[in-house]
């Protein structure tokens, strides 16, 4: 509608007056100091977000300023185009990163996210992004070398966005709504790409239900990536006993409770794994029967005064074999992986969303 | 060259919460504790119930949110809402 209440035209685009309040500065360097003195970043320099930026980018991802992304559901926070599009220049994105940043919104408001609880939580897990489909390569995302660490603009940032809408936009204030005791560094960021290219296994995103050649985010609460090493056999079963042992390690000495684990396989333990004819669904099966601890075990880690009489109950970490996240990605070399455990069990699950990219042109 | 940059915070919305009126007298009153599912909430409304009995308290309404990190379900609510008062665990 124009400003008359006349009927726009076809031709016309609407123009949604910002909400945000808005703060004049000398220059970038003192609106740096702005957002870092009260305390809107995580610390890092930021990209200041002015409205032609942020205009920028809410057009790219042709989106109104007031439209709504998702609700935050335990405290009801409505989360605008505008609030997500000001977190994402502030993190560095360019505007082609929208619609993948949109996805990570919408599925962390998943009623399934539980986004309120991972976020107020002693346990300090952080929202662990895996971006599949056409758009990672599209915009530049890395799943080879570094794959969980700095090697993309893209990855930095998208995963950054996150931490920002979640510190500015539902107020996760380490100390105040954040009341995670360590937290871990993936709380800066968090993004990965799936190396589609170099892997014949089915996409995660495909194995969740979404067709394939579409693009979608998978975002997991998830804690700190535990890295292990395995050079010294080609049995696949040889090479994920020691994935399934980083798994029982965390049973013990972390959390008892099965939920969505994600392992990123890096290229050298695909290639023994494929090379025996073994899929992600055989990687799954085999995971799920050998990730498993007793009650008892516990005893060996100090934490005995848990087992009760119970020692001889047994734990496993997946629910069932679907619970299992697997993820393609890493550089070439190297017998290395990673697990990524879960926040707290179920109490967090997985969210899988497709990324809208409405048209080829974007 | 001045520059202008946005707010990026989100205002809450809806009607601020309000605490209900203090109860006056524990005289003769219920008093319903919600327990938020962490592992020490349970022995501390144990200790507190042996207090506020000292204190004239006659009945307590104990009830378990199914989940600490999600809002209290509405029939837990309306179990609870005929108490005298209501003292709810947050956090750890």
């Amino acid at each position: 509608m124009t400003g008359d209440g006349m009927p726009e035209t076809e031709n016309e685009v609407r123009t949604t007056p910002l909400a945000s309040a808005s703060y004049d500065v000398d220059d970038f360097f003192a609106a740096n100091e702005l957002y870092q003195e009260n305390g809107w970043t995580d610390g890092l320099p930021i990209v200041p977000p002015t409205e032609a930026l942020v205009r920028a980018c809410l057009d790219r991802a042709r989106l109104h300023a007031d439209d709504l992304v998702g609700v935050e559901p335990v405290r009801r926070r409505r989360i605008t185009a505008e609030k997500v599009a000001i977190a994402a220049v502030m993190a560095g994105c360019r505007g082609e990163y929208m619609p993948v940043v949109l996805a990570v919104v919408r599925a962390m408001c998943a009623p399934e996210f539980g986004l309120h609880g991972t976020t107020a939580s002693t346990g300090g897990s952080a929202p662990f992004i895996v971006v599949n489909g056409p758009i990672r390569r599209a915009i530049g995302m890395n799943a080879t070398h570094n794959a969980l660490a700095n090697a993309s603009r893209a990855n930095a940032t998208i995963g950054r966005t996150s931490r920002l809408v979640i510190l500015n936009v539902l107020g996760g204030v380490p100390g105040r709504l954040d009341r995670s005791t360590l937290g871990h560094p993936g709380k800066f960021t968090f993004c990965v790409a799936e190396d589609e290219e170099e892997s014949p296994w089915t996409p995660l995103a495909v194995e969740r239900g979404v067709p394939a050649g579409e693009s979608a985010v998978t975002v997991l609460a998830g804690g700190a990536p535990h890295q292990l090493m395995n050079e010294w056999t080609r049995d696949p079963r040889q090479v994920l006993e020691t994935y399934a042992a980083t798994m029982r390690a965390n049973l013990l000495t972390y959390s008892i409770w099965p939920g969505n684990y994600a392992i990123v396989i890096g290229r050298q333990h695909r290639d023994v794994l494929i090379a025996a004819g073994w899929s992600k669904h055989d990687v799954r099966e085999y995971v799920h029967e050998r990730a498993r601890v007793t009650r008892g075990d516990w005893r060996g880690v100090g934490k005995a005064a848990v087992v009760g009489g119970k020692g001889d109950d047994v734990h496993a970490a997946l629910r069932s074999p679907d619970d299992l996240l697997v993820v393609a990605a890493g550089g070439p070399a190297g017998g290395f992986g990673a697990v990524v455990p879960p926040w707290y069990g179920t109490k967090s699950l997985a969210v899988t969303m497709r990324v809208e990219t409405g048209g080829a042109d974007r | 060259m001045t520059i202008r940059v946005l707010d990026p915070r989100l205002d809450p919305e809806g009607e601020p919460l309000a605490l209900a009126p203090a109860v006056t007298s524990l005289d003769g009153a219920t008093i319903g504790l919600l327990d938020n599912t962490k592992i020490g909430t349970a022995g501390f409304y144990n200790h507190l119930e042996t207090l506020l009995r000292r204190h004239g308290v006659r009945e307590f309404v104990r009830r378990r949110k199914p989940d600490l990190s999600r809002p209290v379900p509405r029939d837990v609510l309306d179990e609870l809402a005929a108490v005298d008062g209501i003292i709810s665990g947050i956090g750890d």
